[in-house]
């Protein structure tokens, strides 16, 4: 056993005698110590087998909670007790080695690789660099099916919707929205008809229709025909991040983001006012068609929903 | 008769001193060679300071995780596909759901001991991300992260980095509308990465939102591939520790060059795995008495559905608390943009911040220009800089934390939730301004107390003639259990003394 | 002027700007903030006719009595409380809303109060009776939610007078319950309520100082009332939810929400993820290093 193998191994080889004080228990009364550790374990005994009695007779969740919990509580606190009180108190000691090795071997193994390593490869320069280069492509290449399989190119998706010219806006059972539909104040979530129920629809169509009094209606330029007898229809997708809209606040005339209280005023194209939120929420284009039934002019004009780089 | 008697009095003494235990050994270092290394291990010394034990915490609450994860791998299913729930809960009976909704409701209800395992694995995971935090702050107020342990401080920050996104994983499984809420937020999130993000977002996701894909991803990522370089970064975490052994406080018999405490076996041994019995019985006594994430309340999640007071678990608040109160501004030239209002709170910030904490054994070393080992820690109050930068560090995090919950405090309090936020806005910037003088002057106080905060007994209080106070310790009483004596190596063996009480407990092996 | 003196005019001026600088900047950016005290809902007419099959008529006046079906019945104050109603009106209302119900007080200006002709028996019912009305602090941005200072029979025949200087609609309805599903009632509630009132029924704070209420302790008829008249700044639905899906809402309402199961032990207050994060972290992690320091030294 070299030197170096002691300084590894610093194992005491002497022995001490059974009544030296770092080997007696830590506690002055041990024997009360001892008794109150035992109730510990009995009672954390006793819980233990009653959570296998309440599994099996399939009682109330908490009963299983509270029987595993009380029961590995008691048994840890007891030991844990043992383990602080009874137990030999130390305290003990150990040397630390040295972490670094020494001088020659950190030469050694620089020298193995400098010189063991690096002339070979100095030697065979052009072998060097093209197992570099296909090692190099390898790992770029290899990044294809990682990342490129995992999802189609975006292209142009994130810029349209589903709602073209004389789209039906149907609520979430389907059903066709008329004029009549709406009481002044009031809100519903329509989709384009059809996708009501689709990925599509609930993601990305998402629209509120909400209706507000001609003394709040304030007529955008380039928007003239766009909200008849009060209808005004914004995109649900918050321009922030995403999240419906659809807290809307018939006095204060505010359609409120619950994800991080962005605030759009709703009577002039949902600007917004507080909030973190950006953009104003896109709008819809809406007419009365002659049954009656409240229809898209066509889709919306800008990408609904967050920001991304290619928003232009 | 007398045949079977010299028999098994002829086997014991073949086994040798140490009986049984002894044979096995034999056998095993005949193979193995596993005497003087397991000698060694069992000899090793731990430090008994408290502060140590938070680190534990957080292994035990991860084995908890690890156990009750296992259990709910077997019932959920990680799917997209709509089915229509028909069981014990009759709000949802009849409503379309998608399977993975549908399997983690089965579980709460259905499965017996389903729910239990369910709360016990969320509030696990919050006590294991809470524990780290708490750990890594001893780390860094006593100077744990000093050379040679920078290389463990890294690796305990990465682990926070994935227990956090572990659990962002774990939580959006069920696919409820709380959690999906999040999962939207997230994909907005990589959207806004400028040049890339809208590459990026349907790589990850499959295509656009919400896609069929997100599920099962999320689901591999947080069984498989996380959990794996978690316990493999957890494996080295505790080898570093081992052979570079514990730090220390300064105190009686401790130097740099030793450690100690108590050995592994059997104090150690026993007051950890005790501590680990009771981290898992506290982790299923919350599980019991209090309810956390009842999925079912929120129905399945639909993207044209939203609650309000729809907060991410604690560990995430950060990122919901910047992107609340982060201004609206947005970048948009020459037909691109950059939705800065998204990226810089919630991709640069923590960017930051982590970037920050990884590089901070640097700086320190920089700063402090102490390129030396460090086995002994500090106290916190002997540093006061450094204190005092951590606890602004703390305080500007907590205060993003707070930001998180500004609808519900302007509920709870009754003021004006607009107010609420502004005054979020202006306390993450002025809070840990004050909080650095404050801690430092603190700190410096401490300093001047004479042995402030360490004593045992108490200060004998004098007054001198020129009105001076003068602060001296008491001396100990004879019998203080609390004195510490005098540290010794661990024996190896044990002489029987000539008296035979047993009131030690001490068992005697005989040479 | 020294050198000095502008250095010490240079430094100032600068950390002025790096710690006023960003609040500014904060400022700037959350544009105009509106005026809290928008015109009160002015337009009552379309408040949503009932779309019901049973309508009850007075035989010889022809006003509908009573509408409805299986889901919720609808009934108009009867007649007869129309003076006692516009006694109690002038003893506790009309030192706001006027003695007209039109919303000019006294010597006040038009406009200052809501103008009540035309909104309707179960609008006035609903606010009296969730003792939001006569109202404690007439000032206050949103009123707030009391045991209710007038009894029932009070607030009906109050209905009945202001009813009758314009009737309209909705009248006072009854849900009934036993008819309505539970599960319907869940998604509508998730789609159209959650928004404002939270998945949980627990309310929120709203815009500048308002807030959506508590659903906990609201009786069944009361959410009728207010998922059909849309009181303060809550929408009204009118034709857009049908009876039977308000009727489903207020089943959900008034066993899930008010009586949930919660299996899993304490509810925490359904405050969700904030609540828990602070059981987590107190109780959990605090009762585990608690523990710790019994554990471990303390030198």
């Amino acid at each position: 056993m070299s030197e170096h193998d002691e300084i590894r191994t610093p194992v005491s080889l002497q022995g001490i005698s059974s009544d030296d004080p770092h080997l007696q228990p830590l506690s002055k009364n041990p024997q009360l110590v001892e008794r109150v550790i035992a109730a510990n374990f009995l009672l954390g005994l006793l819980l233990v087998a009653a959570f296998g009695a309440c599994y099996w007779v399939n009682a109330k969740p908490w009963t299983l909670g509270a029987t595993l919990g009380g029961g590995l509580f008691f048994l840890g606190v007891g030991l844990v007790a043992w383990g602080k009180y009874l137990m030999p108190r130390g305290p003990f000691v150990e040397e630390r080695h040295e972490l670094a090795t020494s001088t020659e071997d950190r030469n050694a193994l620089a020298a193995a690789i400098v010189e063991r390593g690096g002339g070979v490869v100095k030697r065979r320069k052009l072998l060097g660099g093209l197992l570099g280069g296909g090692v190099g492509i390898f790992t770029i290449v290899a990044m294809f099916p990682l990342l490129r399989s995992l999802g189609p190119l975006p292209k142009r998706t994130l810029d349209t919707t589903d709602w073209k010219k004389g789209t039906y806006l149907v609520d979430i059972t389907g059903r066709r929205v008329s004029v009549g539909d709406l009481a002044i104040g009031s809100i519903v979530t329509v989709y384009p008809e059809g996708l009501q129920n689709s990925d599509r629809g609930q993601a990305v169509d998402q629209t509120v229709l909400i209706r507000i009094s001609d003394e709040d209606f304030t007529t955008q330029k380039g928007r003239e025909t766009w909200g008849p007898a009060g209808y005004l229809a914004y995109s649900k997708l918050c321009t922030h991040l995403g999240c419906p809209v659809g807290l809307y606040e018939q006095e204060l005339q505010l359609l409120v983001c619950p994800c991080h209280q962005s605030m759009f005023n709703v009577t002039n194209g949902a600007l917004p006012q507080f909030g973190p939120a950006p953009r104003p929420l896109p709008q819809l284009p809406l007419y009365v068609d002659a049954s009656g039934y409240i229809r898209s002019q066509s889709g919306y004009k800008v990408p609904v929903g967050p920001g991304f780089w290619e928003r232009s | 008769m007398t045949d079977v008697i010299d028999t098994k009095r002829a086997k014991k003494q073949a086994l040798g001193p140490y009986g049984k235990v002894g044979h096995a050994i034999n056998e095993l270092d005949e193979r193995l060679g596993v005497a003087k290394g397991g000698r060694t291990f069992m000899d090793k010394i731990f430090p008994d300071h408290w502060s140590f034990m938070l680190g534990e915490i957080a292994l035990y609450s991860f084995v908890v995780l690890v156990v009750t994860g296992v259990f709910l791998t077997l019932y959920y299913i990680p799917s997209t596909d709509l089915v229509t729930y028909h069981g014990s809960y009759l709000p949802l009976d009849g409503q379309r759901m998608t399977e993975a909704y549908a399997s983690s409701v089965n579980l709460s209800f259905a499965v017996r001991g389903g729910l239990l395992m369910r709360q016990m694995h969320h509030w696990a995971c919050d006590i294991f991300v809470g524990s780290i935090v708490v750990h890594m702050a001893r780390i860094f107020f006593t100077g744990a992260f000093r050379k040679p342990r920078e290389l463990n401080w890294t690796i305990g920050l990465t682990l926070l980095i994935l227990a956090i996104a572990n659990g962002f994983l774990g939580y959006s499984l069920p696919d409820d509308l709380v959690s999906g809420t999040g999962i939207r937020i997230a994909y907005s999130i990589i959207l806004s990465i400028p040049l890339a993000g809208s590459y990026l977002a349907f790589w990850v996701f499959g295509g656009n939102y919400p896609g069929t894909a997100v599920i099962p991803r999320f689901f591999i990522l947080h069984v498989l591939i996380i959990p794996l370089i978690i316990i493999g970064l957890v494996g080295a975490h505790l080898f570093l520790l081992v052979r570079q052994k514990h730090t220390q406080f300064p105190g009686k018999g401790r130097t740099e060059k030793n450690v100690v405490g108590t050995p592994m076996f059997p104090v150690f041994i026993a007051k950890t795995t005790g501590f680990l019995f009771v981290t898992t019985g506290v982790i299923a006594l919350l599980g019991a008495f209090a309810q956390i994430n009842p999925i079912w309340q929120f129905g399945p999640y639909t993207a044209s559905r939203i609650s309000y007071a729809v907060q991410p678990d604690w560990y995430m608040g950060f990122l919901d608390g910047a992107l609340r109160i982060w201004p609206s501004w947005s970048f948009h030239s020459w037909g691109y943009t950059i939705p800065l209002e998204v990226f810089v709170p919630s991709v640069l910030l923590p960017g930051l911040i982590f970037n920050i904490a990884y590089v901070w054994p640097a700086i320190e070393r920089k700063f402090s220009k102490d390129n030396q080992l460090h086995n002994l820690l500090f106290r916190p109050s002997d540093r006061p800089k450094h204190t005092a930068a951590g606890v602004a560090s703390l305080v500007f995090v907590a205060m993003l934390f707070i930001a998180s919950s500004t609808d519900v405090l302007a509920n709870f309090f009754r003021l004006p939730l607009n107010e609420v936020l502004w005054a979020m806005r202006i306390l993450v910037i002025i809070s840990p301004l004050i909080a650095y003088p404050i801690t430092w002057k603190i700190c410096k106080e401490i300093q001047a107390v004479q042995g402030g905060g360490k004593r045992k007994t108490a200060n004998i209080v004098s007054r001198t003639t020129e009105g001076e106070y003068v602060a001296v310790p008491a001396p100990a009483y004879a019998d203080d259990v609390h004195q510490e004596l005098e540290p010794t190596p661990v024996p190896r063996y044990i002489v029987e003394s000539d008296e035979h009480e047993t009131t030690t407990g001490v068992r005697v092996a005989e040479r | 002027m020294t050198s000095t003196f502008l250095k010490k005019v240079g430094v100032f001026g600068f950390a002025a700007l790096v710690g006023v600088g960003p609040l500014l900047a904060f400022a700037s950016s959350s544009g105009a903030s509106s005026n809290p005290h928008t015109a009160y809902q002015t337009t009552r007419k379309n408040a949503g006719t009932p779309n019901s099959s049973k309508v009850v008529k007075n035989p010889s006046t022809g006003v509908v009595i009573s509408y409805g079906n299986k889901y919720i019945t609808y009934n108009a104050p009867s007649t007869a409380l129309v003076t006692l109603g516009q006694a109690l009106f002038l003893q506790n209302c009309a030192s706001c809303h006027g003695t007209e119900a039109n919303g000019v007080p006294a010597n006040g200006t038009s406009g200052a109060y809501p103008n009540l002709v035309g909104l309707g028996p179960a609008t006035i019912d609903f606010w009296i009776d969730s003792g939001r009305m006569p109202a404690a602090n007439p000032r206050a941005v949103q009123a707030i939610r009391h045991q209710a200072r007038l009894t029932k029979a009070q607030a009906v025949a109050i209905a009945a007078w202001v009813n009758s200087l314009d009737p309209s609609y909705p009248d006072i309805p009854t849900p009934h319950l036993k008819n309505a599903n539970v599960s319907d009632g869940a998604a509508l509630f998730a789609l159209n309520c959650a928004a404002c009132h939270t998945i949980e029924g627990d309310g929120d704070a709203l815009a500048n100082d308002t807030y959506a209420p508590s659903l906990r302790d609201i009786p069944a008829f009361q959410v009728v009332e207010a998922v059909r008249t849309g009181p303060a700044n809550m929408p009204r639905f009118t034709g857009n939810l049908s009876d039977q899906q308000v009727d489903d809402i207020v089943k959900y309402v008034t066993t899930e929400i008010q009586h949930p199961e919660n299996p899993g032990g304490f509810g925490l207050g359904g405050l969700g993820p904030v609540a828990e994060g602070f059981v987590g972290l107190l109780l959990g992690v605090g009762i585990l290093m608690l523990i710790a320091y019994w554990v471990g030294d303390r030198s």
